[in-house]
């Protein structure tokens, strides 16, 4: 009962006249990132970051987890009416939503997509305010070996459960954890991995490398495809979308298992991405009407939305309680957290109840605001989408240009920043995830120091992570899923020695 | 055309190369244990070793005649690689451009041309938009924000 007063009180924070326009706000920018190819959640969120510096925390996370909330809706307006995911984790949605939409039901597929997922994030936002606390409780007594655990885990499970080449993210990861650790060590004070360049002593901003890496790197995929935007009309018929939404209880079943598979892939990060597409593929597998996938069927949009929303939502429970984000946009949020000097983890439900539950309240509100405003601003965003895309795309140019030197008013910050867009184009065109990547950069310091810390505890030995149950428990755990590909791709060549995989390559196709 | 397989290749001794340099590199900060606790360098050489190992995997992948490979043999075609320079060369050259033009010109002389040149736009609308482009920033950025974007070399040599 405790949780519940302490949303009351959250929701006498986030119902107030700015957070409101502060939501609003963020829903409309986030909606702008979701629709435009080439700028989607994590590098929406990033570029506002340097504008919340001045601003309280907590209204500063509102307007951000806000536009997170608008660029999740937004990317799932694009794939239905365009065919175009706004966002990788809407790819989904284009499967069953365009051919509904296609054939002359566009108001329907949408309002199936947003009702349910406003209800996998409802389910999202409940297990925050129930579990959060909880896990946080559980935190509190956590020392650096069984954090070191809980972050190994937590990577062990992009390489199990990410759905890409295991060896690709482990690559990505390793690749994250340099870049993290380049600059001025923070327990012995020595200058690291500079490589002679002076200016690299501050470090690489995980900005820096988001514009790139989903800037630019999803600029240069999107113009190689040539986006033509073949519009359905885009007109919301208001009765069919209460009619619509009436309906969705009838696919209870699937609702409710796509929004256990959303939370479970958001809390142990696996990302909306992943999310959305297991649970089309599960509901493919299960329904009844299983064949007609594909060519708009309603179960077919709300598993991947309700997945991809739930996941979305659930991402952010880790990075309360425990510090570790569960996807890359929760990853720049946390990025964030830090840079307003608050210390994400366990503490944040004992120092900063104001901030925790203003988070938490304004996330029911703000889904509430999305929806609404959503519906309101289909055509309006449809309607930029006609806009022709050799415009929009020097202007995103500009804007990761400007964002990555407004970092630190840095012109190397610029320039890497181009350098991080090849690299995020070639690992987005050969299926190497970006998620872990940028997750790495922005805890690999955390990580490393908990490793050293438990390292000092145990004057060297590793056997400091099997010292107690619960530490043991987390590293089995987490070695069993780095272990789960190479056991998966065992049992295929014992019962088909000569098939080849193909099951996983659709999937693999848009993993970021 | 550059085939998958050149692709995976050249990332692979992409990553396999920064992750070469991460190690080499963080020798220089010692690796082990010392009287302090983990040398410094211990971290980021263990991240290196790994990059270097997977990036070595993943070459011997692309380079084996792999099933999964050949189904998508073409990862660019020209057509897509002129696409690609289209965008991309024009953003290097107004990346590198910066240091001297400053932000706002360079950004609306890099508005101007990729509109103008390949005519996608009139010449007098391609102008507009370049200008709005610029005092867009301005107003956002120096006036709003109040962050300093580079005036870049040559409005330093005229005195701004």
């Amino acid at each position: 009962m405790d949780n519940l007063q302490e949303l009351l009180h959250g929701f006498t924070i986030a119902v107030t006249v700015p957070h409101l326009v502060l939501m609003v706000i963020g829903v409309l920018l986030g909606i702008l990132v979701g629709v435009l190819p080439g700028l989607g959640a994590p590098n929406g969120v990033s570029l506002l970051l340097p504008l919340t510096f001045g601003m309280q925390p907590v209204s500063a996370i509102i307007l951000l987890s806000s536009m997170y909330w608008g660029a999740l809706f937004g990317g799932s307006v694009t794939s239905i009416l365009f065919n175009i995911p706004g966002e990788p984790s809407s790819v989904a949605t284009t499967f069953d939503g365009y051919p509904m939409a296609r054939d002359g039901r566009p108001t329907t597929a949408l309002a199936t997509a947003f009702g349910s997922a406003a209800f996998g994030a409802l389910v999202g936002v409940i297990l925050i305010t129930f579990l959060a606390s909880w896990v946080a409780q559980v935190a509190l007594a956590f020392g650096p070996p069984e954090y070191f655990a809980v972050y190994f885990l937590a990577f062990a499970s992009f390489v199990g459960m990410g759905g890409a080449a295991p060896i690709k993210t482990v690559v990505a990861l390793a690749i994250g954890f340099a870049i993290a650790a380049i600059g001025i060590d923070t327990v012995s004070g020595s200058v690291r991995l500079t490589m002679g360049v002076d200016e690299l002593v501050k470090g690489v901003s995980f900005v820096v490398a988001v514009m790139g890496l989903f800037g630019i790197g999803e600029l240069l995929v999107a113009v190689e495809e040539e986006v033509h935007a073949r519009a359905v009309s885009s007109k919301i018929d208001w009765g069919e979308v209460f009619r619509a939404v009436a309906r969705l209880p009838r696919h209870g079943v699937a609702l409710l298992r796509s929004a256990a598979i959303g939370c479970w892939m958001g809390i142990t990060p696996g990302g909306p991405t992943a999310a959305s597409f297991m649970s089309y593929g599960i509901a493919r597998r299960f329904s009844r009407r299983g064949r007609h996938f594909g060519t708009g069927e309603v179960e077919g949009i709300i598993s991947p939305e309700t997945a991809d929303h739930a996941a979305g939502t659930s991402a952010l429970l880790p990075m309360l309680s425990l510090g570790i984000p569960g996807s890359a946009t929760a990853a720049v949020m946390m990025g964030g957290l830090m840079i307003w000097g608050l210390n994400p983890g366990p503490m944040l439900f004992v120092d900063q109840k104001d901030f925790v539950w203003g988070l938490i309240a304004s996330m029911y509100v703000g889904n509430i605001v999305a929806v609404a405003l959503v519906l309101l601003t289909v055509p309006v965003f449809a309607a930029l989408m006609r806009i022709p895309f050799v415009i929009i795309a020097p202007l995103i140019v500009i804007i990761c240009v400007v964002g990555a030197y407004s970092v630190s008013n840095s012109y190397l910050d610029v320039v890497m920043m181009l350098g991080f867009g090849i690299v995020g184009y070639l690992f987005k065109k050969l299926f190497y995830p970006l998620a872990p990547l940028v997750l790495a950069i922005v805890i690999g310091d955390k990580a490393e120091d908990a490793f050293r810390q438990s390292m000092l505890m145990s004057k060297g030995s590793l056997g400091i992570f099997f010292a107690n149950r619960l530490v043991t428990c987390l590293v089995v755990a987490g070695i069993a899923l780095l272990l789960l590909p190479l056991v998966l791709q065992l049992t295929r060549i014992w019962r088909k020695p000569t098939s080849p995989a193909h099951e996983t390559t659709s999937q693999e196709k848009v993993i970021i | 055309m550059i085939s998958r397989r050149a692709l995976e290749l050249s990332t692979a001794i992409l990553t396999g190369s920064f992750g070469a340099a991460v190690v080499v590199s963080s020798l220089d900060n010692g690796i082990g244990w010392s009287s302090a606790g983990v040398d410094a360098g211990t971290f980021p050489f263990l991240t290196g070793v790994i990059i270097v190992l997977g990036s070595l995997y993943n070459l011997v992948r692309g380079a084996l005649p792999a099933a999964t490979l050949a189904s998508v043999p073409v990862a660019i075609t020209p057509t897509e690689l002129r696409r690609l320079a289209s965008l991309f060369v024009p953003a290097a050259i107004f990346v590198a451009a910066i240091p001297l033009l400053g932000m706002y010109l360079a950004s609306a002389i890099y508005i101007f041309a990729v509109l103008a040149i390949p005519r996608h736009q009139s010449m007098p609308r391609a102008l507009a938009m370049a200008a709005a482009t610029a005092l867009a920033l301005y107003v956002v950025f120096e006036r709003m924000f109040q962050v300093t974007l580079p005036h870049g070399a040559l409005a330093a040599a005229f005195g701004f």
